[in-house]
């Protein structure tokens, strides 16, 4: 339902309010400038090159879908949401130039849709490109992230085969990684983005492979190796919010919490989205700071109220505020909604958590079954497994699943991975 | 506008919906685009990847060597020579490869793979490709280095390896960096057992041409070229020096002179099943990623929603696409000519056209013109029944070098010159240009192209030893000011060879009459406008916008 944002009432604007100040958000800290002049930043170049040339030819539809495309890439390099309508409103003038056979304009827009959490709509205007041009690696790169998204595990998996058959290259390894990683097969994954990086010729680019490494070494337990990714990727793109994100996580499992308390406060006064203002609340909570814990989900509520107003639908980041907020029946309601529209491994196992908290644990233990079915190696929800397990009293399950998640990332959260070890303790005696 | 990336930006796209906020709910409708969701797993999707980039693919009989062809192929263009921390390896996980097929079945009968290996000493101290003066191809102060692989086949024989650890000529970042490139170049031009020359490394980009002309078919007009939109970049380049006998049918270059070349860079695949496919040969098992043939190829020889489907076939497979054939018979290009300049587009099926692009020149195609030159159908010891039209640059070996290369090419009367082969003087633009004034069906020149995109010249002189390409450039593009263009031409025959007195010269494979050269001139010219358009400046995300 859409409506107004005004409606929302008098604690969202002070959050909004806060959220403008950036008292609440502490010192922005930016690391500092390399001694020599960075290499170029191609995607800036691109989208000025397009405004410029569209100035003088404004009829060149091509131009108009390519800046479209470039402005979904800008939006998820910046964590800049302002983006999405600048692409949006490229890509229409596209089409409206060149209604017929568009290709690209199909693919911006498509790529657009899933980046605003559309991802049903991605993939119909994914199939729509292809129906045109069914040999466009772009448009299976659209399609394989809407299949992805929306949990078609096989028909994602296809359309990553196909892009990869089509067009081998950075774009296509990093989805061909990510559904490896989703199925259980980290190794492979690791192997697919290293080769990647080693093609990686962007700053952006190197960032992102960096940050999917460190994401695959932390999946792992692999503290150090996370570091060691995250730290290179900052040293190639300084700007990168999912890199300091990374660090400021693995800050937090080495013990230097006041670091990634900056660098949370960082990262959340440059996207504050919700679920980086929720792993900021937490990491807020384990040192003693409620209220300040308390603000940042305030934070994530006007954020994610923000989305819903205007629009959006994202259960998922509804759910895990609501959980983080202690609500939850209303968890259950949001992730079965969002469940409803989409099975992905993610939505699944916040679905189980949901049902979890709520004492519907019977229910619960099918969905975290069937995320682990996936075979994804996840120390969450190996660990959201075995407390379900736990609580229904199945006792050796528990102990396995619980010892897995503990064994797989030690580290996985630092609030949750001290009840997994209390909880195992309790169970396995 | 470029936005910079500042922390203080989310804050202030907040700040901006708060005060709508306020006053009264103007942030309804904005859409979802307004906040950002919670994060999930986002990829690149137009990554930057020009390394694999073919622009350019030039052939021609070496001016300095007659018994040997040289190959030029060029890839990435748009490098901007601004020194400092940029520079341009060509991709390790990457080949790059010429092809040659001599009996004209599509399929190569000689391959030549470059592959490419870094060398990266930078750690994690530093960005910068040297840390001092480069003197020479192995000085220690380059940080970043780059060697080759260069592999042959021949009749489909298992690849030989012809030199490993060969040195690539560095990206020239400037005159401090790199006191005497000359000497980097020489040294990395290497001589091969066989005779062979082989060169890989940066060059100026050899190709010059007003890219605005392609501006007309969005609206602009000619009024502002005579800038060499490519003056001051760079692209990489492979350089291939090897004897006729090497390349031609049975290694008899007398009685089968022609040849047909392309080049295409491909990677090595990936199955998420991780199960090889047993029926998969080691050619299956590479995915092409990019193609070039003729400078003429892609938008005209390919519909709009084929071209990523152009880019992955082997030629042999060209004429099985239907639309690929329509597409040359009944091109668009001269209905956007007729409809600006009123210039009447000839009447299709364009057959003439099949010629150029699909067959090479002859008369045994049952093509239109009366002529035989570079197809490989002229081929003594060819076997006709296994020909397949398909799209590659065509060269005859046997017509001599021209004492005077004529930038027209054989629409001059040049038969050395594009469409024959490719020298890096042909205009290929021009030629297309003056095909359209020449326009030997009507007679009637069109004015407002009679100069053509008034770039008829190269911005850097090409040298007459191997590798030919002029030294890559220093100066940074986007700093000169009051860029001026071209250098003046060199004797520009702005007649085409159908309206001078000119005759052409007899060669060995038949006298080539003027009215055949213009005719040649018109088939082109119906096609000019598309080809670097889509080569050059069509690549979505990437710095190969052409403002």
């Amino acid at each position: 339902m859409r409506r107004p944002l005004i409606y929302l009432g008098v604690p969202v604007l002070v959050a909004v309010v806060l959220l403008l100040t950036g008292g609440v958000l502490g010192g922005h800290s930016r690391p500092a400038a390399a001694p020599v002049a960075a290499p170029t930043d191609r995607l800036a170049d691109s989208i000025a090159r397009a405004q410029d040339r569209l100035r003088t030819l404004p009829k060149d539809w091509r131009t108009w879908a390519a800046l479209a495309s470039a402005y979904v890439e800008e939006a998820r390099v910046t964590a800049n949401p302002t983006y999405y309508q600048k692409a949006q409103g490229a890509a229409q003038q596209s089409l409206t130039l060149h209604p017929d056979g568009n290709v690209d304009a199909l693919v911006a827009l498509g790529a657009l849709a899933n980046a605003r959490h559309d991802f049903a709509g991605a993939r119909d205007q994914a199939r729509a490109a292809l129906a045109v041009d069914g040999y466009s690696a772009d448009a299976y790169g659209v399609l394989a992230d809407a299949q992805t998204q929306l949990g078609d595990s096989a028909a994602a998996t296809d359309a990553v085969q196909r892009m990869l058959d089509l067009r081998p290259g950075l774009a296509a390894y990093a989805r061909a990684s990510y559904d490896l990683e989703l199925h259980g097969r980290t190794d492979d994954a690791t192997a697919l983005m290293r080769r990647a990086l080693d093609a990686a010729t962007d700053p952006h680019d190197i960032a992102f492979c960096r940050n999917q490494l460190g994401e695959l070494a932390w999946q792992r337990g692999d503290v150090a190796g996370a570091r060691r990714e995250y730290t290179a990727g900052l040293a190639a793109d300084a700007t990168s919010v999912a890199l300091r994100r990374g660090l400021a996580q693995v800050d937090a499992a080495d013990g230097h919490l006041d670091a990634a308390l900056a660098g949370y406060a960082d990262v959340t006064g440059r996207a504050p989205t919700p679920g980086y203002l929720i792993e900021y609340a937490d990491l807020l909570r384990l040192v003693g700071r409620p209220a300040d814990a308390m603000t940042q989900l305030s934070l994530a509520d006007a954020a994610v109220q923000l989305f819903t107003a205007n629009g959006g639908v994202d259960g998922l980041a509804t759910a895990s505020l609501d959980l983080a907020t202690g609500r939850a029946a209303d968890a259950v309601t949001a992730a079965r909604a969002e469940w409803a529209r989409r099975q992905h491994v993610d939505v699944t196992d916040t679905l189980a958590w949901a049902l979890h908290a709520a004492g519907k644990d019977a229910e619960a233990l099918g969905y975290a079954r069937r995320v682990a079915g996936t075979g994804a190696r996840n120390a969450s929800y190996a660990y959201h497994l075995g407390a379900i397990e736990a609580a229904l009293g199945q006792r050796d399950a528990a102990r396995a699943d619980l010892t897995r998640a503990l064994t797989t990332n030690p580290y996985f959260s630092p609030l949750e991975a001290p009840v997994a070890r209390q909880l195992l303790t309790k169970v396995g005696s | 506008m470029k936005f910079s990336s500042t922390s203080s930006r989310a804050r202030r796209g907040l700040a901006v919906l708060a005060t709508a906020t306020v006053l009264g709910g103007v942030v309804y409708g904005l859409g979802p685009a307004a906040a950002n969701a919670s994060s999930h797993r986002e990829a690149p999707l137009v990554a930057a990847d020009p390394a694999i980039d073919n622009t350019d693919l030039y052939a021609f009989v070496s001016p300095d060597r007659p018994d040997y062809v040289t190959f030029i192929a060029n890839w990435q263009p748009f490098e901007e020579p601004n020194g400092g921390p940029n520079f341009y390896p060509f991709a390790t996980d990457a080949a790059y490869n010429i092809y040659v097929d001599n009996d004209g079945d599509g399929k190569p009968d000689a391959t030549f793979r470059y592959t490419f290996q870094t060398i990266d000493k930078r750690g994690n101290d530093t960005f910068l490709y040297n840390k001092g003066p480069v003197n020479s191809i192995d000085d220690p102060n380059l940080l970043v280095r780059q060697t080759y692989t260069l592999e042959s086949s021949f009749n489909g024989q298992p690849f030989k390896t012809r030199i490993k650890d060969a040195p690539v000529a560095p990206s020239r970042v400037g005159p401090a960096s790199m006191p005497d490139y000359g000497k980097l170049r020489d040294q990395a031009s290497i001589t091969l057992p066989g005779g062979w020359k082989s060169y890989a490394g940066q060059a100026d980009d050899p190709f010059f041409l007003d890219l605005r002309v392609f501006d007309l078919l969005y609206g602009g007009n000619l009024s502002e070229v005579g800038q060499d939109t490519l003056a001051g970049y760079n692209v990489n380049t492979i350089a291939l020096q090897v004897p006729f006998k090497d390349v031609a049918l049975k290694g008899d270059a007398k009685r089968n002179p022609n040849i047909g070349i392309w080049t295409t860079t491909d990677r090595g695949r990936v199955r998420m099943s991780g199960q090889p496919d047993a029926s998969d040969n080691a050619r299956r098992d590479r995915v092409q990623v990019s193609r070039l043939g003729n400078p003429l190829v892609n938008e005209v020889v390919v519909p709009a929603g084929l071209k990523d489907a152009f880019n992955s076939l082997s030629p042999d497979k060209d004429a099985g696409i239907p639309a690929v054939v329509q597409r040359v018979t009944d091109p668009e290009v001269p209905r956007l000519i007729e409809s600006i300049y009123k210039v009447p587009a000839p009447a299709a099926p364009r057959n003439d056209l099949v010629e150029i692009f699909l067959t090479g020149i002859t008369t045994k195609a049952g093509g239109p013109i009366k002529a035989d030159l570079n197809s490989q159908l002229n081929n003594a010891d060819v076997d006709a029944s296994k020909f397949r039209p398909s799209e590659m640059l065509r060269l005859n070996l046997s017509v001599p070098v021209s004492k005077n290369p004529n930038r027209l090419g054989l629409l001059a009367g040049d038969q050395q010159g594009f469409p024959n082969g490719r020298r890096l003087t042909d205009d290929v633009v021009d030629i297309e240009l003056q095909a359209l004034e020449g326009a030997a069906l009507t007679g009637k020149l069109v004015d407002a192209l009679a100069a053509g995109d008034k770039v008829d010249a190269n911005d850097n002189a090409f040298s007459d030893k191997f590798p030919y390409i002029a030294l890559p450039n220093t100066a940074a593009v986007n700093a000169k000011a009051g860029k001026t263009g071209a250098a003046p031409a060199p004797a520009p025959s702005t007649t085409p060879a159908a309206f001078s007195n000119k005759d052409s010269t007899a060669s060995t494979v038949g006298y080539i009459s003027a009215g055949v050269g213009a005719a040649v001139v018109v088939m082109l010219g119906t096609a000019f406008l598309f080809v670097w358009w889509r080569r050059r400046t069509m690549v979505p995300a990437d710095d190969t916008l052409p403002l």
